[in-house]
């Protein structure tokens, strides 16, 4: 029964950092994202003839942003299908 | 969820065998066989692809593309293919799995060198990779760094936007999954990009002369 219960805890508590996790991490970059996209976009309308060199800049800088965001989804993904806790301390279970 | 992680299909010699290798294998077939075609019936498109590749990676690289275009094209043209081919049914797409970004990544770690020690010789090289010697561990780890996180961000883009569409399916099964099932076409394509372009940026920062 006391195994029962901590195994449920684990469960209990990886679903509760994963919640907030996913909150925290995708809020972050998305505001940084963001202004990111303004600033580009100011600079475009600025100077029209620099746009390509922008937009490609652009896309870069979000996809490196972005791999933050891509790091919390795995690190959640982990702990909801393969969560190693309840692997170590209840082997089989 | 059982059947969204990829599955082992068959064992040769001992060595499983994932449904991931199989696709990539189907994937392979595909693109040979509409290169073939496309050669001999539509030669303006490839010709365009060619073009749209040569400007992207001389631009990134501020130089000619031509030794590079071989590796860098063929990056492109695989990843885009691996993540778009997840939408015919019964094949999975390649990059799904985490050793297809892994060797992906591998290969262009290794590359750096091949390319860096090809252009300034392998003294060349390591003396411009620690020109401040003190900089030397730091270029170390960031060379496995990078590596690691061109691995997770592809793979990572390409499970979540799977793991959305699966979610909205279970949810909502007819059609409402069409418009994500596009969505992550587009972030596939947008990926393949992304990556050649950091692999041409790392390929160009170990080709260039350290002027100090």
């Amino acid at each position: 029964m006391a195994e029962m219960e901590s195994g449920v805890l684990i469960t209990l508590v990886t679903i509760l950092v994963s919640g907030v996790a996913i909150l925290l991490g995708t809020i972050t970059p998305a505001i940084v994202e963001g202004r990111a996209v303004l600033k580009a976009l100011e600079g475009m309308t600025r100077q029209p003839e620099a746009a390509n060199d922008l937009r490609t800049t652009l896309i870069i800088a979000m996809a490196l942003l972005e791999s933050t965001a891509i790091y919390v989804l795995l690190v959640c993904l982990i702990l909801i299908f393969a969560n190693p806790l309840l692997d170590r301390f209840f082997p089989g279970g | 969820m059982e059947g969204f992680f990829p599955q082992v299909v068959f064992t040769i010699f001992g060595i499983p065998v994932r449904d991931t290798v199989v696709s990539t294998w189907i994937m392979m077939a595909i693109i040979v066989g509409a290169a073939a075609v496309a050669s001999r019936r539509w030669p303006e498109a490839l010709e365009m692809l060619l073009d749209f590749l040569i400007d992207t990676i001389s631009s990134v690289m501020g130089r000619s593309a031509g030794p590079y275009l071989p590796f860098l094209g063929t990056l492109t043209i695989f990843i885009a293919v691996a993540n778009v081919i997840g939408i015919v049914p019964f094949v999975v797409s390649p990059t799904r799995d985490i050793n297809t970004p892994i060797a992906l990544s591998l290969i262009i770690f290794f590359s750096v060198y091949y390319f860096g020690i090809r252009a300034k010789g392998l003294w060349g090289y390591f003396k411009d990779l620690a020109s401040p010697i003190f900089m030397l561990p730091m270029e170390l780890i960031s060379h496995v760094s990078r590596t690691l996180s061109l691995t997770l961000r592809l793979f990572g883009n390409v499970i979540s936007t799977e793991l959305i569409v699966a979610v909205v399916f279970m949810l909502v099964p007819l059609f409402a999954p069409l418009l994500l099932v596009a969505f992550s076409m587009l972030t596939g394509v947008l990926q393949a990009y992304i990556y050649t372009v950091l692999a041409a940026t790392y390929i160009g920062a170990g080709l260039e002369a350290n002027e100090r």
